[in-house]
């Protein structure tokens, strides 16, 4: 088991993935090289998630959020992070609203195996409910634990 | 709490932030067809990363995502750097050194100085 933190490692064959990725072609990595940066990446989590802490702290806050993390990367002098890590979290935001749309929408139309044309016209109904409740659960979200 | 608001829908809150102590293990990173878009880090060892912080209490869902991209885009970022060394020694192959040259040449590695050995 993992004794300190920076033993925590993320799994090599992504690590390696990614390395590869970034260089060109015909270009190779030696095993220590390609494990120390493993390494780096570990120790930089961990400290991003010690500057983002800082953040969510001052913010009184107990829990890390997405821009506690952006904050960190600024102070962190890794600015150029933040705008392709907006995009991400914009993706991710809306990957997440899909699936919880899928799954909602999976259910209705279990429910819903009987019935057709009425239904459908009420399906949609719904879905636009849905929508606004989620839009409100998002700024739930953000507002989010003060509790 | 936020989470009354969803339960109302009957579709389980999958979703972080109070729930981060007691969130089940998180799946695969968003593994959709635009998988290397989001992320190919697994979340959960990000998650077991940021935890072993004994000043976090909790970390939202999106947070974790975030961190796991910006670990990525530094894996990238180092890597170029120290590919820029291995060119200058005309290598192919990356070195251990090449990646302690780039860490003492750029400013925003120094956090890693003595950290990797």
């Amino acid at each position: 088991m993992a004794e300190r933190p920076e033993d925590l490692n993320l799994p090599n064959a992504v690590i390696t993935r990614i390395i590869k990725e970034a260089l060109p072609d015909g270009v190779n990595i030696s095993k220590e090289a390609r494990s120390a940066i493993s390494r780096a990446a570990s120790v930089f989590v961990l400290y991003a998630t010690s500057c983002a802490n800082n953040f969510a702290m001052k913010g009184k806050r107990k829990t890390l959020n997405a821009s506690d993390v952006l904050s960190a990367m600024e102070e962190m002098e890794f600015q150029r992070f933040v705008t392709p890590l907006k995009e991400a979290l914009e993706a991710y935001r809306r990957e997440q609203k899909g699936k919880k749309e899928a799954s909602e929408q999976k259910k209705k139309d279990k429910d819903r195996k009987t019935d057709s044309e009425e239904q459908d016209k009420s399906r949609d109904e719904e879905i636009d409910e849905d929508e606004e409740r989620l839009e409100e659960e998002e700024q739930n979200e953000e507002e989010e634990v003060d509790n | 709490m936020a989470a009354a608001a969803a339960a109302g829908s009957g579709a389980p809150r999958e979703e972080e932030g109070s729930g981060g102590e007691a969130a089940a293990p998180q799946p695969q990173a968003p593994t959709s067809a635009s998988g290397a878009r989001l992320s190919r880090l697994p979340l959960a060892r990000v998650k077991a990363l940021v935890k072993a912080d004994p000043d976090v209490t909790l970390a939202g869902q999106e947070a974790i995502f975030i961190l796991a991209r910006a670990a990525e885009l530094f894996v990238e970022t180092i890597a170029k750097d120290a590919y820029c060394c291995a060119q200058q020694g005309k290598r192919k192959t990356l070195q251990r050194r090449d990646l302690d040259n780039a860490i003492e040449a750029v400013d925003e590695f120094a956090f890693l100085e003595g950290t990797l050995d």
